[in-house]
């Protein structure tokens, strides 16, 4: 028996005039490094890199679940919103979190939908934050599902959810992670993991600004599983290419949720990519 | 192909945890191999009936068209990327999946768990 060193707590912020309940886990001490999770998820995929006593002796990992997700609530009046996640809310949402938790210049590492809005936030707020590690993250990938599929009265959209990502695993990680993984998206709330969808498979607005990223004042690293039909080396090289600067990992035995699928194989890329963050600040400054 | 086929409807008898997710799904499947036609009809859960085709006579729900090459990949442990899904297999353009797709979705992790089944144990892909 032991007591993991990741502690929760909550924190009020006020998103788009309203107030948000946010849950978020703090592990470590050192250079803060902001976590954030897929769609249809929450912070409990990031629990394997902050229990490592290693990445955590240097870097204090925060990662904090989107309202909507895992232990954040909506806000008042869900019951009669349609869930649609944006670029602007979901960029207002981090901030304000940054400003909350008063994380200074923190990384930020963002794992598909998290992904894509670290490069946004790396075009424009490149200046709140010291480097971005963009995990499974590319430009844009429109649908090739209808994400109304994933709620509606007749189906479990939860559960189609995870039947349909279970095919962005590879099948080297481990079977309990496969599953602790799918569970997530099995918990999801209804219409949550469908307005997540809407951010990452219909706003293309990244596109246009990759090229204005400045990897020499903060650096930009991808990093991408061959398994990942959702986002595929192809895909994320082609957005490290459209970025100055950027650099990318592939990941030959993994898929497109590493860090929960496959610890043990993400680790070496992730305490890597954190090494580049050093390194490229370093010399910046 | 029809024995891998009759394997599978074996291995489906053998799978509790297949039978009670699949327990609302009756509906024909067509999987098509290089042309070959081959009519899956599931009953709560249950392969009842293998069909070779061609027929023109058999409605099916949905169809999952590929190569023997590529089943042959699909059912190795850990299959080399893209041939480790059937979506994988139509991304990387040797499957192609028609019909009632909301259906499949519905119903997509009994399904997919079935066409796995021909899998070697060691391996986790579903």
């Amino acid at each position: 028996m032991s007591i993991e060193p990741i502690i929760g707590q909550y924190v009020t912020v006020k998103v788009a005039g309203t107030l948000r309940r946010i849950y978020f886990e703090a592990a470590g001490q050192g250079r803060p490094v902001l976590c954030l999770h897929t769609a249809g998820a929450d912070t409990r995929q990031w629990r394997h890199l902050m229990n490592d006593a290693e990445i955590t002796a240097q870097n204090r990992l925060i990662a904090f679940d989107m309202p909507w997700h895992g232990k954040s609530l909506p806000p008042e009046g869900f019951q009669t919103d349609e869930y649609m996640l944006t670029t602007e809310a979901y960029i207002e949402t981090i901030l304000a979190v940054v400003d909350a938790l008063s994380l200074d210049k923190p990384i930020l590492a963002g794992c598909s939908m998290g992904g894509r809005i670290a490069l946004q936030l790396a075009a424009l707020n490149a200046e709140r934050f010291s480097g971005f590690i963009a995990i499974e993250a590319s430009d844009f990938q429109p649908a090739w599902y209808d994400i109304d599929w994933f709620h509606r009265p007749d189906a479990h959209g939860g559960e189609m959810g995870a039947a349909l990502v279970s095919a962005n695993i590879s099948p080297f990680a481990p079977e309990a992670e496969r599953w602790n993984t799918l569970w997530m998206f099995m918990q999801s709330g209804p219409g949550v993991f469908r307005g997540d969808l809407s951010f990452y498979t219909r706003d293309d607005s990244l596109i246009a600004r990759l090229g204005q990223i400045d990897t020499t004042t903060t650096p930009v690293h991808l990093i991408v599983g061959a398994y990942d039909l959702t986002c595929t080396p192809e895909d994320a090289r082609r957005t490290a290419d459209a970025i100055p600067g950027a650099t990318l990992s592939v990941m030959d035995e993994l898929g497109h949720f590493p860090m929960s699928e496959h610890p043990e194989g993400f680790r070496p890329f992730f305490i890597d990519a954190l090494a580049r963050m050093h390194a490229s600040h370093s010399k910046a400054a | 192909m029809i024995d891998i086929f009759r394997a599978l409807q074996e291995q489906l008898n053998q799978t509790p945890h297949l039978l009670r997710l699949g327990r609302l799904f009756s509906e024909t499947v067509l999987i098509e191999v290089e042309g070959q036609e081959f009519y899956l009809t599931f009953e709560k859960g249950h392969l009842l009936d293998i069909a070779q085709g061609p027929s023109r006579k058999t409605p099916w729900r949905f169809a999952l068209r590929t190569d023997a090459d590529a089943l042959q990949q699909f059912w190795q442990a850990r299959p080399a990327a893209g041939f480790h899904d059937i979506f994988g297999l139509v991304k990387i353009g040797r499957g192609q999946i028609d019909g009632d797709i909301l259906c499949l979705v519905k119903n997509l992790r009994f399904f997919k768990e079935f066409m796995g089944l021909a899998r070697p144990k060691t391996g986790s892909a579903a």
